[in-house]
């Protein structure tokens, strides 16, 4: 028989003590949600089941004990550290779910700069590991746009992606080791070594696993040196998207590894460059950066490379330059935007999807017309790539809309969801990926079948052998069946 | 009603950063690579004009909304987006100088296009711009119509024909008068800040009107010279409390800074 929340809560004082777990309706209700229901946040209307309490942990010790707890009553677990997730992955969509909060463990526990990796619990700020090891010369190479507010295992979770990923790679390139706890209890712990073949790479069990596996609760990510120095900027007017997807790929395809590597279409370059770039233009960019000899020589061979485009007209490198610093959110930008959405009801989203190169300008071009004829109240379409491999590159679409005679509780239903499912259908009508780096979360994990096919044989067996009971963050990469 | 509203799209100066306030030899500091915006105060203004637009309908007046700028060509994309969201008529005076310190000037370009109307009943007007941060304007281009000015406006309420509700802030408090026209409004701090946003296919429809562009006859006329420019190092006094400890810190801030304010 299911406990009551007062007796979950109870259980969690024994385990945790009374400081550590909150039950203020106000902070469950916050913590109801992540930014993937935006409106409702900003308008505070909140939605999906409040759980029954928010714990903070301090240890690997109190994670198992709480994990172990849960499953022995099946009550949803919903792991969080940053809370900067934004595709429904830290929703509690089951009644009296349990919230729990790693930010508490934020200890960075080794950096080892001869051997060029540093260990640090979940809770870490990704800002503030990466800015003390900027100050030794050192650097994650980890840069998502929501650096100012990530955590360590949250970042590990999602898969997530940074800025300068074409040279650094993704998150899941940048993993040493890790310790995670399952839903049993089990502490597993995989070491710090450069590669090994003894059987399957099973960090990636728990890489991108977005607590719907288990509870990550420490990394140990690489390090690199830090350059700054001798980063060289390129940027590039162009007419259109097709020509800019062919410059990406001429410059994967040639060997070069610059850390940024951007194409924006005409409405996202609106958004950022109308200081320099004429209307109906898309802006190519790249950054090279590492050892002085290496950047000289990628911004020689990326220039050479785009001189081929005869449409390509260089830009002044110290716009994208200080473009570039920016970037990134804070929650300073995030209260802002709150009080813009409020007074405007105009709202800005965006959904990360991925494919290879001789299918994403179709996707990008096909996602755009059908958004624009079947979504009411549009005011902004586009986006723009920026991760790129050899084989394909993503593409991140930018969506904006006024929301009309809608009140908060509806308004996922009337844009939010219709665009989302919009860009999934094209994108796996073409053989793309639905989702990049953001996670399935609960947003799109609707379409978690189709985007597996026969694969998803695997995803399903490996829910049901860590997570027999069904307590890791139900919803969450497998939809919740009735 | 015609009502003209005029606004200056201005360089997002909070882009720059600390070792970019840098002055050149013409006193200039470079914003080439920061992006513009609509100028905070005018942007309420601009905004609480399409809301008393919103609100005629009760109230048997048709609001003839312009809109006014100088400046080059670069904000031609702002007037297009007012066109998109319904205003009637937008004008760009084209103009390369720098009017950051020229208010006089400014409010005589302006006087200049509603004397040649000859059909502006209210010019409503942010009280700055945040570049220059004169404050002078509305007040000068008042003098040179003759009209009535009332700054710090906050909210503007259909009457009637000839007639405005407008509601200011003063230092005693809110006031809201019944003003008749023609007079010049400019707005402060408002409630709300934010221009609405135009839908895509509102600018498809209705963002390609054209814009009547207005040449200065005497370019050079713009005489207030800028003689020094220097950026003000803010500093604030501050102490940082060591600990081992958030709670360590706590009780070192509360013993020897809060404990005898309480």
């Amino acid at each position: 028989m299911a406990l009551s929340r007062e007796q979950i809560v109870s259980g969690l004082v024994r385990i945790l003590g009374s400081e550590q777990v909150i039950t203020d309706e106000q902070v469950l209700k916050e913590s109801s949600l992540d930014r993937y229901r935006k409106y409702e946040q900003v308008c505070e209307v909140y939605t999906q089941p409040i759980p029954a309490a928010v714990v903070y942990v301090k240890s690997t010790g109190q994670v198992a004990d709480v994990m172990k707890f849960a499953n022995d009553n099946r009550i949803n677990i919903v792991p969080r550290t940053g809370h900067s997730a934004i595709e429904g992955g830290l929703e509690t969509t089951l009644v009296n779910s349990v919230v729990v909060d790693g930010s508490m463990m934020n200890q960075v526990l080794k950096i080892d700069t001869y051997n060029m990796q540093v260990t640090c619990q979940c809770g870490v700020p990704l800002q503030e590991l990466d800015d003390r090891l900027r100050e030794m010369g050192y650097t994650t190479g980890h840069s998502p746009q929501s650096k100012p507010l990530a955590q360590m295992g949250g970042l590990v979770a999602t898969r997530s992606i940074g800025q300068f990923s074409t040279l650094y790679g993704g998150i899941e390139d940048m993993i040493v080791g890790l310790e995670a706890v399952f839903p049993n209890g089990e502490v597993c712990r995989i070491k710090n070594i450069p590669r090994r073949a003894a059987g399957p790479d099973i960090r990636h069990v728990i890489v991108g696993n977005e607590g719907a596996l288990c509870y990550i609760t420490e990394v140990t990510v690489k390090l690199f040196k830090y350059q700054p120095e001798n980063n060289v900027f390129l940027g590039y007017i162009l007419d259109n998207m097709k020509t800019g997807f062919e410059a990406l790929r001429a410059v994967m395809v040639a060997g070069y590894k610059p850390s940024i590597a951007r194409l924006y279409d005409p409405s996202d370059a609106g958004m950022h460059f109308a200081h320099f770039v004429p209307e109906g233009k898309c802006v190519l960019i790249f950054m090279a950066e590492g050892p002085a000899g290496i950047t000289k020589a990628t911004a020689e061979g990326i220039e050479s490379l785009i001189a081929e485009f005869d449409e390509c007209d260089a830009v002044d490198p110290m716009l994208i330059s200080k473009w570039f610093d920016g970037l990134n959110w804070g929650p300073e930008e995030i209260a802002q935007e709150k009080i813009e959405i409020l007074e405007t009801k105009n709202i800005g989203i965006t959904t990360e999807v991925s494919g290879c190169w001789d299918c994403i300008y179709e996707i990008y071009n096909t996602v755009c017309e059908r958004i624009l004829e079947e979504v009411p109240d549009m005011t902004l379409m586009g986006g723009h790539s920026s991760h790129s491999y050899i084989n394909g590159t993503n593409m991140y679409f930018v969506y904006y809309y006024n929301i009309v005679d809608c009140p908060p509780e509806e308004e996922i239903n009337k844009y939010h969801d219709l665009i989302n499912q919009i860009i999934c259908e094209q994108v796996l009508k073409y053989g793309g990926s639905i989702v990049h780096h953001h996670g399935l979360g609960k947003a799109r994990a609707k379409y978690v079948k189709e985007e597996y096919g026969s694969s998803y044989y695997i995803l399903d067996t490996m829910k049901k052998a860590y997570d027999p009971n069904q307590i890791m963050n139900m919803g969450t990469l497998i939809p919740v069946t009735k | 009603m015609n009502i003209l509203n005029c606004f200056k799209v201005v360089s997002d100066l909070d882009l720059l950063g600390e070792g970019d306030w840098i002055a050149d030899e013409q006193n200039n500091v470079d914003v080439s690579f920061v992006r513009t915006g609509w100028n905070c105060f005018d942007e309420s203004a601009l905004e609480m004009l399409l809301k008393l637009s919103d609100l005629s309908e009760g109230f048997n007046v048709m609001y003839n909304l312009s809109a006014l700028t100088i400046g080059n060509e670069k904000c031609d994309t702002y007037l297009k987006t007012l066109y998109a969201l319904g205003y009637q008529k937008a004008v760009r005076i084209d103009c390369e100088n720098d009017l950051r310190f020229c208010s006089d000037f400014v409010a005589g370009l302006i006087a200049q296009y509603v004397g040649d109307q000859g059909n502006i009943d209210v010019i409503i007007t942010g009280k700055q711009s945040a570049d220059g941060e004169n404050g002078q304007t509305p007040f000068l281009l008042a003098e040179q119509l003759g009209w009535p000015h009332i700054g710090q406006v906050t909210m503007i309420e259909p009457v009637d024909e000839t007639c405005l509700k407008v509601r200011t802030v003063t230092d005693e408090g809110e006031v809201t008068q019944t003003i008749k026209i023609p007079c010049i409004l400019s707005v402060g701090n408002a409630p709300n800040s934010y221009l609405r946003v135009p839908t895509l296919k509102d600018r498809l429809r209705l963002g390609k009107q054209p814009i009547e562009v207005r040449k200065v006859e005497n370019q050079g006329a713009a005489g207030q010279g800028l003689l020094k420019l220097r950026a003000i190092d803010y500093r604030r006094a501050g102490i940082i409390i060591e600990g081992d400890s958030p709670e360590e810190k706590a009780a070192v801030l509360f013993r020897q800074y809060l404990k005898e304010r309480l």
